[in-house]
């Protein structure tokens, strides 16, 4: 081990918070769900050092599902989001209705 | 490389992570915002890396980077960007929230601040060189044999969830087509 996995483990800690904070925070819906990308990542870097510490490659199998999970969520959600096949009604300076985009 | 620089990398790769997740939740531009968290991904995947984790960081540069990514790049060509960028970015309540991150890094930091002592710590301790036989960690054939060994119903599951991810597209763009 390069590093004490404590370290590790308390990178993990601050990328977690940064998410939370972000996801919270933010108010467009797309820059929160990129927060929640952030703790995902967070939460690999933990699995990562903890099978690292332990020797054991569970962890890193772990966090492969974690990223599959991450990949399978992204397709639907931004297609529920309507904005793939409505670009082409509207001119590429119309203004979309707000609230759909915005939690207000 | 001597352990200094290796340490020297990660110490590195750590800062860039946290600034770049910084600069990724606090910035206007919702591109810019994108392009950040597209750095703070490759510091990951180089951390991955230094972790012997070779097959996840490979994975973390081709998924995240490539795939989520750029599907998120997409959507945000499609919103009305100077729109995006003249509004406030953060809610009236911001102070609530980072507080409530403060909250869980400090939490998750008191969790471990206690010396470890897992169950397997002694089975296995973290001074153990790597066995003389075998793959080392992180390699390609250790992780497969994890995960079509132990693992191989949460593998099917995952595989179930992919799944339902495409079906639920394809019926989402049909509704919309149909409407």
């Amino acid at each position: 081990m390069i590093v004490p996995v404590e370290v590790v483990l308390g990178l993990s800690a601050v990328l977690f918070g940064i998410g939370v904070f972000g996801f919270l925070a933010r108010r467009n819906i797309i820059l929160m769900l990129i927060s929640v990308e952030v703790m995902l990542n967070a939460v690999n870097l933990s699995l990562a050092g903890f099978s690292r510490h332990l020797n054991d490659p569970s962890g890193q199998v772990l966090a492969l599902f974690v990223i599959a999970v991450a990949a399978a969520e992204v397709g639907p959600r931004s297609l529920r989001r309507g904005s793939l096949d409505l670009l082409p009604t509207r001119g590429p300076t119309g203004r979309r209705s707000d609230s759909v985009f915005h939690i207000r | 490389m001597t352990l200094l620089t290796v340490q020297a990398v990660f110490y590195y790769m750590a800062a860039a992570s946290v600034t770049s997740a910084i600069l990724a939740v606090t910035r206007k531009n919702p591109v810019h915002s994108m392009l950040w968290v597209l750095a703070l991904f490759l510091h990951v995947a180089g951390i991955f890396l230094l972790l012997g984790a070779e097959f996840l960081a490979a994975v973390q540069v081709i998924v995240y980077g490539g795939a989520i990514l750029i599907f998120y790049l997409f959507v945000l060509m499609l919103l009305d960007l100077p729109g995006e960028e003249a509004g406030p970015r953060f809610g009236a309540h911001w102070p609530l929230a980072a507080a409530a991150g403060l909250g869980f890094a400090a939490l998750i930091w008191l969790a471990q601040i206690e010396p470890l002592d897992l169950a397997g710590a002694e089975a296995a301790p973290a001074a153990a060189p790597m066995a003389a036989e075998g793959p080392p960690l992180g390699s390609l054939s250790q992780v497969g044999t994890a995960l079509f060994g132990p693992f191989a119903l949460p593998f099917e599951i995952a595989s179930l969830v992919l799944l339902a991810a495409i079906v639920s597209a394809v019926v989402l763009a049909r509704r919309r087509a149909a409407s």
